[in-house]
């Protein structure tokens, strides 16, 4: 059976947030959508946003690192905001493991934010339904796009490629191999949700240089003879204004 | 001389210009008095000056006949910016999306590893209303007031518009050298140097907006001392000489005005009371130095440094009133190491104050140990003047958020160079935002809990109406017949 997920690289996101504006860009239009903002212009605006990056510190200065953590839907494979929903409207998908909201049946008695342990459910207020992060699955699942775009729009937007996306259940998939040989994680193990989004830790580089790496010994202290071009008159150079 | 002073023996090397002396020279005339000041997109009346409180105050200040000391001020903008409700003129701008552009091989734009680029813009949707890209409005002043670039002999106007200037504008009078790189020669059949094309708009437009020349294999690496890519340079015009380039370890350059300085050198030499600095500044060798506001203010009084630096999910004040990037970031802190904040008696979350010789401003603390104990900082822009941005007088921006400009100041205290040094490195002009030093303490019990200074809301213009509603659920297209976009 497949189960599509994300790895994220903690030891290769820097923040930006391009994930969380192209996650809304992508989803306030399509089949997820929209996702509404409330007092957009106005004092203490707030809405619905499928990923969100939290940013912590560790460690006393100077010994001190910033970690920014996105947070998104982990698409568990025993979701418990899936058999706590009265209405079935929260449901996980057969073919590919995607866990989802039908708008329709959603009555927006928010009994599956409470069962779920990421908090990462996200209640439109004016809809008065319960929303969360699709895995772009109108992107994933939409043959007409081409192989390298069928992925979730988070994906294609980090400039740091710290997010990857497969199927965790092939063992030879690019997650996979991720999580095995990088120490890839899951978030709370212990409440047996079983996510399958992983992280992948921060990792320390340490660099190792060596003396008669930073001497030249073949310098030649010399200019090389250089030739005598044709004039090619005005050059990039000369442009001022 | 420039207004900015820029280029004289007081920055003698500052290629990119002292904007943030721009309105102070002005105000206090000198070098010279203006008439009029014209800004395109610079938000000079907020987060692009320093000293930002009292430069507002100059913009609207009068002589002792009464007369405005800055009489006109037009502003180009495509947002309602706290500069724009200072302007007696606006031109309102277009976006992107809306004109012509080039990202200029002139500009030595980014381009590829393995070969230059530069690329174009071309309007996907009509302006709205007004709105004129700024471009089109230096080409009209440029040809009313008979610039010799915009004009041929006989006085009449040389180019028709943008567009029309990006293709037929070059260097010098057939030097084959233009805006655009791409296309060139009569047919198109030419790059980097070739006479104009008239269809080079619609061949960029075939190909994607850009132009890419991409170099054989062995002219890709180590261009700056690659012989055969640089006699490549040289014989297209890229470059003037086909030497390596080096990193001057030894400046001659600066060793010049040095000589200058010490009346070793036969040509001109600084005024008296600048040669010592230029003698100090221009060594031909790198060398460290204090800033120069540390030597000139009390740091006993004023210990910190303040830094400012740009969140990463924004750019400038452009663009961060958007309803979504305003979640991620509606206002900002003053990131303080906790020992800091216990030596200053305050605690995490605390209203405190943070001053400068110049200026003080009200804020909220937030402890952070990533941020070193003799230095305080925050994010640049966030904070705004109420009503600003087409945001309620009451957003965040405003209230919460707060500008650290206004303890910067744009110039130096006076010293012996002079009495209104600019706030800027001695050799190359750049702005010296990093330099401020600052004391922190605690807000008085009773004090409103907003941040200070604050201004009075801007005004809503025409056009800024309807009122937006409490709710916005965006769908892209959903807006496209509200607009008269043509399907």
């Amino acid at each position: 059976m497949t189960q599509l997920a994300l790895v994220i690289d903690l030891n290769v996101c820097v923040g930006c947030h391009a994930c969380v504006t192209s996650c809304k860009e992508w989803n306030t239009s399509g089949w997820a959508g929209p996702m509404t903002d409330q007092r957009p212009y106005d004092a203490d605006p707030t809405g619905v946003f499928f990923n969100r990056v939290q940013t912590y510190e560790a460690g006393v200065f100077p010994n001190t690192e910033t970690y920014h953590f996105p947070k998104s839907c982990l698409h568990c494979e025993d979701p418990p905001c899936v058999p706590v929903c009265p209405t079935g409207a929260s449901y996980k998908r057969e073919d590919n493991g995607v866990v989802l909201v039908d708008y329709d049946k959603c009555i927006g008695c928010k009994y599956c934010s409470w069962a779920c342990p990421y908090g990462v459910r996200e209640f439109d207020e004016q809809q008065k339904v319960m929303k969360k992060c699709t895995l772009c699955i109108d992107r994933i699942t939409d043959m007409t796009l081409p192989e390298s775009e069928r992925k979730p729009a988070c994906v294609l937007a980090c400039p740091t490629r710290a997010r990857i996306y497969g199927d965790i259940h092939d063992p030879d998939s690019e997650v996979s191999v991720a999580i095995r040989e990088q120490g890839g994680y899951a978030l709370q193990p212990e409440w047996g949700t079983k996510p399958s989004n992983h992280y992948l830790p921060r990792r320390k580089t340490r660099i190792q240089i060596h003396e008669d790496e930073l001497v030249r010994v073949d310098n030649p202290l010399k200019k090389e003879e250089l030739p005598t071009l044709p004039d090619v008159g005005e050059t990039l150079d000369d442009v001022a204004w | 001389m420039r207004l900015d002073k820029a280029f004289s023996w007081e920055y003698p090397l500052s290629v990119h210009g002292l904007m943030h002396n721009a309105i102070t020279n002005a105000w206090r005339g000198d070098p010279y008095k203006i008439d009029t000041l014209l800004l395109f997109m610079a938000n000079m009346a907020w987060n692009s000056s320093m000293n930002t409180e009292n430069v507002r105050k100059m913009l609207t200040d009068k002589d002792e006949t009464g007369e405005y000391k800055i009489p006109f001020l037009i502003v180009a903008d495509a947002f309602q910016s706290e500069t724009v409700a200072f302007a007696d003129l606006v031109l309102p701008d277009t976006t992107y999306l809306e004109r012509h552009d080039a990202m200029s091989m002139l500009d030595r734009p980014i381009s590829e590893f393995d070969g230059p680029v530069d690329s174009v813009r071309i309007p996907v949707v009509p302006p709205r209303g007004d709105c004129k890209p700024f471009q089109e409005v230096l080409i009209e002043l440029g040809s009313r007031l008979g610039l010799p670039a915009f004009v041929k002999e006989d006085g009449s106007r040389k180019f028709r518009d943008y567009p029309d200037f990006v293709v037929n504008y070059e260097t010098s009078p057939g030097s084959g050298i233009g805006f655009l790189a791409g296309w060139r020669g009569k047919g198109g059949e030419k790059f980097l140097k070739g006479d104009p094309n008239p269809r080079q708009w619609e061949m960029y437009k075939e190909n994607g907006c850009v132009y890419h020349y991409e170099l054989p294999k062995s002219y890709q690496y180590m261009r700056n001392w690659n012989r055969g890519y640089l006699e490549w340079a040289r014989a297209h015009s890229m470059t003037r000489y086909a030497e390596p380039i080096t990193i001057h370890l030894y400046s001659e350059v600066l060793q010049r005005f040095r000589l200058a300085a010490q009346g070793k050198w036969p040509g001109r030499i600084p005024p008296e009371r600048l040669r010592k600095r230029v003698e100090d500044n221009f060594d031909p060798l790198p060398f460290y130095s204090a800033p120069l506001e540390h030597k000139l203010v009390d740091t006993h009084t004023y210990p910190l440094n303040a830094l400012t630096q740009r969140p990463m999910a924004m750019y400038h004040s452009w663009d961060s009133q958007n309803a979504w990037l305003r979640q991620i970031h509606t206002h900002n802190y003053l990131f303080v190491n906790p020992r800091t904040a216990e030596a200053n008696g305050f605690g995490d979350g605390d209203w405190i104050w943070v001053e400068s010789p110049i200026n003080k401003v009200r804020c909220m603390a937030r402890f952070s140990e990533a941020v070193e104990p003799g230095t305080v900082w925050t994010w640049n822009a966030i904070g705004k003047a109420a009503g600003s941005w087409g945001l309620s007088p009451k957003a965040n921006e405003s209230q919460k958020g707060f500008l650290l400009n206004h303890v910067i100041s744009e110039e130096l205290p006076p010293c012996e160079a002079g009495d209104h040094m600019s706030n800027s490195d001695p050799v190359t002009g750049q702005a010296a935002w990093f330099d401020v030093r600052v004391k922190i303490y605690p807000a008085e019990a009773g004090e409103p809990e907003v941040t200070s200074p604050q201004f009075k809301p801007q005004k809503r213009v025409p056009g800024q109406d309807p009122k937006r509603g409490k709710w916005q659920a965006f769908v892209a297209g959903a807006f496209r017949k509200k607009a008269k976009i043509q399907e």
